[in-house]
């Protein structure tokens, strides 16, 4: 799920820096060094939509580097526990399948996709219903829950299921029902 | 790491934080990162040529364009004031913007938080969902 919310940090700042353009420069210096990572916490960082508040400069002793408190606005992808979205197929194989959701990879075992699907190997491998109505391969887009979430040092990656309710393959709104 | 064995989405156990934070529809977001990549693209033509977006971005902007459910910024204003007059916690209100379900027994297996609360108890409750619901597909009709 996506989030807008307000997040802070220490930025250091080389003295080489310090002019009329401070203020540029250290938001240039945030942007990249936070677009784009992940924490635990509050999920990955997609996008820095404004800067709040820039405190006082502290000079650090010694080095002659400031470091300057930043407040600013963000948009995070965050998957939670439970949570149900939609997710891209990327790649199928006996084990289960992946499915990308954002910058968030998901993989959904066989154990819980639906027992009257059975997985098709060959050029596109695929699981199929025994009567060929539902087909889930590359590129397929899915509804699935998330029921348990890992974090490492740069990314977050989840494990799904497809096997309650209301989840599976998301029909083609331009097909006919 | 405290809390972290009790998240449970469904069941709005999702961190103070996050439960306090504005929560963001794939429409909404899709709005903010193309007005984004837009001034990305003017700034780099203009001095550094080689500013990308990071790829996180990328393939933030490419999901939310392909499940967005609604296109035009005005109706994804106006599906945010609809929902919002359900009293939905905002987890709930974007998770029912972004999957649109048909029926009230759709809504509640996907946001099973919505039969807690009081908010929706019995067959008042799954009427008054079911408007909701009806209020959103006539939102997508017009859009």
């Amino acid at each position: 799920m996506f989030f807008h919310i307000v997040l802070e940090r220490n930025m250091q700042l080389h003295p080489r820096h310090f002019g009329p353009h401070l203020r540029d420069k250290l938001v240039s210096k945030l942007i990249k060094d936070v677009e784009g990572t992940c924490s635990g916490r509050h999920g990955f960082v997609v996008a820095i939509t404004g800067v709040e508040d820039i405190g006082k400069g502290l000079i650090r002793e010694g080095t002659g580097y400031v470091t300057f408190p930043v407040k600013y606005q963000c948009v995070v992808f965050r998957p939670f526990k439970g949570e149900i979205l939609e997710a891209v197929v990327t790649m199928v194989n006996k084990m289960g399948f992946f499915a990308e959701a954002g910058p968030v990879q998901i993989f959904v075992s066989n154990h819980l996709i639906p027992d009257d699907m059975e997985f098709q190997s060959g050029d596109v491998p695929n699981y199929t219903t025994s009567d060929g109505s539902v087909k889930i391969q590359k590129e397929s887009e899915v509804r699935l829950k998330i029921i348990g979430t890992r974090v490492d040092a740069t990314e977050i990656f989840c494990i799904g299921t497809i096997k309650d309710d209301f989840l599976g393959v998301i029909n083609d709104p331009g097909a006919a029902v | 790491m405290s809390g972290e064995e009790e998240e449970n989405a469904a069941e709005l156990k999702i961190g103070e934080e996050f439960l306090k934070a504005k929560c963001l529809m794939n429409c909404e977001v899709a709005i903010i990162l193309e007005h984004k990549y837009e001034q990305i693209q003017q700034h780099s033509s203009e001095s550094d040529p080689t500013s990308q977006v990071s790829q996180v971005f990328e393939k933030s902007l490419q999901y939310v364009k392909r499940f967005s459910r609604y296109k035009n910024p005005d109706a994804v204003r106006q599906v945010r004031e609809t929902l919002s007059r359900y009293g939905l916690a905002e987890f709930e209100l974007c998770t029912l913007g972004n999957l649109c379900p048909d029926t009230s027994g759709e809504a509640t297996a996907l946001v099973p938080s919505l039969k807690s609360g009081g908010r929706f108890v019995g067959d008042a409750g799954d009427e008054k969902i079911e408007k909701m619901l009806n209020d959103l597909s006539l939102i997508k009709k017009f859009e």
